[in-house]
């Protein structure tokens, strides 16, 4: 090690310094950080309803975090201005959880004991999710609504999930893959809950159409050298790779198996969170192809969607779209199901409104309108398969009606 | 055959890029013995310009060629105002580059929304032998891998900068006597350092994408690099970093990938167990 002399300092004055900066240091941690007021423009006689949205605006998970939190002021904007709810304006509390459990914890428990929130709508991956319920729903006796498609199986009373399911997107995506593709699957993954989750689910789609998974692969979640998996895929005659590894790596993924010639031979690359945020991962020709399965691409087209796309562009720009991968078109029915449930029970007490949401219906928005299954939290929608063409998505397959979450039922 | 062939070129790519990441990492340890936790953020700062150059337009190998410069800047200016005050404490370097290397990280996502943007290579697609695809772009990588670990090794050894530069490290007292400005040699190396790893970051964006977390998970492997080749060695660092980079590939063609993450880190550590100078350690001793 270089130890140069002249950086030396006499030790009473670094005793000093010390002293000077954690003074600093813990003003900075008082102050806090990352937690936004957004009070309703206009005057208003009644006292607001107070939402509070605890979601990743810093750290890796925020490319999901940052359109949730402008969907969300976006919607609560549009409630207040045709009049509010109940006669009462919304105020929203937006908390970044810096993609941080510990601190989310932190967080969600100021807007519940705090900030004395009627509803947190928020989190983004599962591990979030649980790391922040139990001081919602259960410590602090607030209804929470958790948007993100995810692995299934959350069924905490008090905590509704607005975002698709595994059989929302494996029941119809699967047999319309073996169709377009072929039978023989490989499985290439990222290592946490979600993909393990979501694997076992599409497997038994899988093999219940006469397909046949020839590989099922974690990698950790930061690996970005797919060779070995590349070449496996290459050398077992694989149809359709169900890919749940994720960015950053993977774009090296999915670009070392284009350049070995997998979409050439025929091959089928599919990826359920894949979205229009998610084009931008690789250049359009190395994913050409790739299809998808979700509740929203803006190429379903529909009035209601090329709306709130639009009023969405016009207020935040092209860079985090409103999309459905990222978790937004469930922020968007998360607060119009609350809405819709709010008015319902004329009350932004937990129970009622819970017991009201519980049967929440509303007729549009991005995709279509959707509604809640009775006794489950969860959400029946309508699914679309898309394909990925010169960096655009085409809808291939709409589901029949609404798909059932299979979900806690 | 063609698996074998695949095998050896994936291998060699990776691990191409992986020395191009420690080089600039390895420089700064070495020579100046400060750890520099904000190494993944100037391979950040490097994939930036070249999506910048790339979003206004212009060419993407001119986005290459301004990466090391542009970031050589940004290091500079860190040597210059934060970095010098951390040379007589290299644990306080640690969590102080580690601090810089946040900030910068943060920024970089504030600026891309937290997306993900992907960048096309100069050269798009592969050379076809029969059954074995090479990819054009990871050639040209492992061809600017070999001329930057030639050249860079060349200056260290054979000018009169790098000769400055190792004996500012060996007896910094001694040099200064001698008339060699050693806080002007620190921040030329220091800044050479940010410059390779700006040019790290810009070739590589083609292959990985621009993103705030692009050079996270090549920070702690780099940093294991360092250690096994040997600190106070150019060449060690480079060692170890191909040692790293080849068993980080080659490993999950026979083992769980999973398994094989942990691994590379046992190995790592067996070899430093037994040979705590590191592979080649050279020049300290």
């Amino acid at each position: 090690m270089t130890i140069d002399d002249r950086n030396r300092r006499p030790l009473s004055a670094s005793r000093r310094l010390f002293l000077q900066r954690s003074s600093l240091l813990s003003g900075m941690i008082a102050l806090g950080g990352g937690s936004y007021l957004l009070n309703p423009e206009g005057a208003w006689a009644a006292d607001p309803i107070k939402v509070g949205i605890a979601t990743d605006l810093t750290g890796p998970i925020s490319w999901g975090g940052i359109p949730n939190s402008q969907v969300a002021k976006m919607v609560i904007a549009q409630i207040n201005t045709s009049g509010g709810l109940l006669g009462r304006p919304i105020q929203m509390i937006l908390e970044d959880t810096a993609t941080n459990e510990q601190l989310a914890v932190t967080k969600v428990r100021k807007l519940v004991t705090q900030d004395k929130v009627d509803v947190v709508f928020g989190g983004i991956t599962s591990s979030m999710r649980n790391a922040i319920k139990d001081t919602i729903v259960n410590r602090g006796k607030t209804l929470y609504i958790y948007p993100q498609l995810y692995e299934g199986k959350e069924c905490t009373p008090f905590l509704f999930c607005t975002g698709p399911t595994p059989a929302q997107q494996c029941d119809t995506f699967i047999p319309w893959l073996i169709k377009n593709g072929g039978k023989k699957f490989y499985l290439p993954s990222a290592d946490y809950v979600w993909p393990h989750v979501l694997n076992e689910y599409a497997r038994n789609v899988i093999v219940k159409n006469g397909g046949e998974v020839v590989g099922e692969e974690y990698f950790p979640v930061d690996h970005n050298e797919y060779s070995a998996a590349v070449n496996k895929i290459m050398s077992s005659g694989v149809n359709v790779v169900f890919n749940t590894t994720i960015p950053p790596g993977v774009a090296a993924f999915f670009k070392q198996l284009n350049e070995a010639g997998f979409q050439k031979r025929g091959g089928r690359l599919a990826c359920v969170y894949y979205d229009e945020n998610a084009l931008g991962i690789t250049p359009a020709h190395e994913i050409e192809g790739l299809a998808s399965c979700l509740d929203y691409f803006r190429a379903v087209n529909d009035p209601s969607g090329n709306k709130l796309q639009a009023e969405y562009a016009k207020l935040y720009g092209e860079k985090a779209m409103f999309t459905a991968g990222s978790g937004s078109t469930g922020m968007y029915r998360g607060i119009k199901l609350w809405e819709a449930a709010v008015k319902e029970a004329k009350s932004v007490k937990r129970e009622p409104v819970a017991a009201a949401l519980d049967h929440a219906k509303i007729s549009d928005g991005p995709g279509g309108g959707c509604e809640m299954v009775p006794g489950t939290r969860h959400v029946k929608m309508n699914m679309y398969t898309a394909v990925s063409k010169g960096g655009k998505y085409e809808i291939v397959e709409k589901s029949k009606g609404p798909v059932m979450p299979g979900e806690c039922g | 055959m063609s698996s074998v062939v695949a095998f050896s070129f994936d291998v060699l790519a990776y691990s191409s890029i992986f020395v191009l990441v420690v080089l600039g990492l390895g420089v700064i340890a070495s020579m100046m013995g400060i750890f520099n936790f904000a190494h993944g953020e100037f391979v950040l700062l490097g994939g930036y310009t070249v999506y910048l150059f790339h979003s206004l337009g212009l060419p993407v190998w001119t986005g290459m060629v301004a990466a090391p410069f542009a970031v050589a800047l940004v290091g500079l200016v860190l040597e210059r105002v934060v970095i010098r005050r951390f040379y007589a404490t290299p644990i306080v370097a640690m969590l102080g580059t580690y601090a810089i290397g946040l900030a910068l990280r943060e920024s970089v996502r504030s600026l891309l929304s937290g997306q993900f943007y992907s960048v096309t290579a100069p050269l798009v697609g592969s050379f076809s032998f029969g059954e074995i695809s090479i990819s054009r772009w990871r050639t040209a990588v492992i061809l600017i891998t070999a001329v930057v670990m030639v050249g860079s090794y060349l200056l260290l050894t054979r000018t009169r900068f790098g000769l400055q530069a190792r004996a500012a490290l060996e007896n910094p007292a001694l040099a200064r006597a001698s008339g060699i400005s050693t806080s002007r040699v620190y921040a030329a190396t220091f800044t050479f350092g940010a410059a390779l790893a700006g040019l790290a970051g810009g070739l590589m964006v083609p292959i990985y994408a621009i993103s705030a977390d692009m050079g996270v998970p090549f920070l702690i492997k780099s940093f294991l690099a360092v250690m096994l080749g040997g600190m106070g060695g150019f060449e060690g660092a480079i060692a170890g970093a191909a040692l790293v980079g080849a068993t980080s590939a080659a490993l999950p063609w026979v083992i769980k990938p999973v398994v094989a993450d942990v691994l590379v880190f046992v190995i790592a550590i067996a070899i430093v167990k037994f040979r705590p100078q590191g592979l080649i350690a050279k020049w300290r001793s």
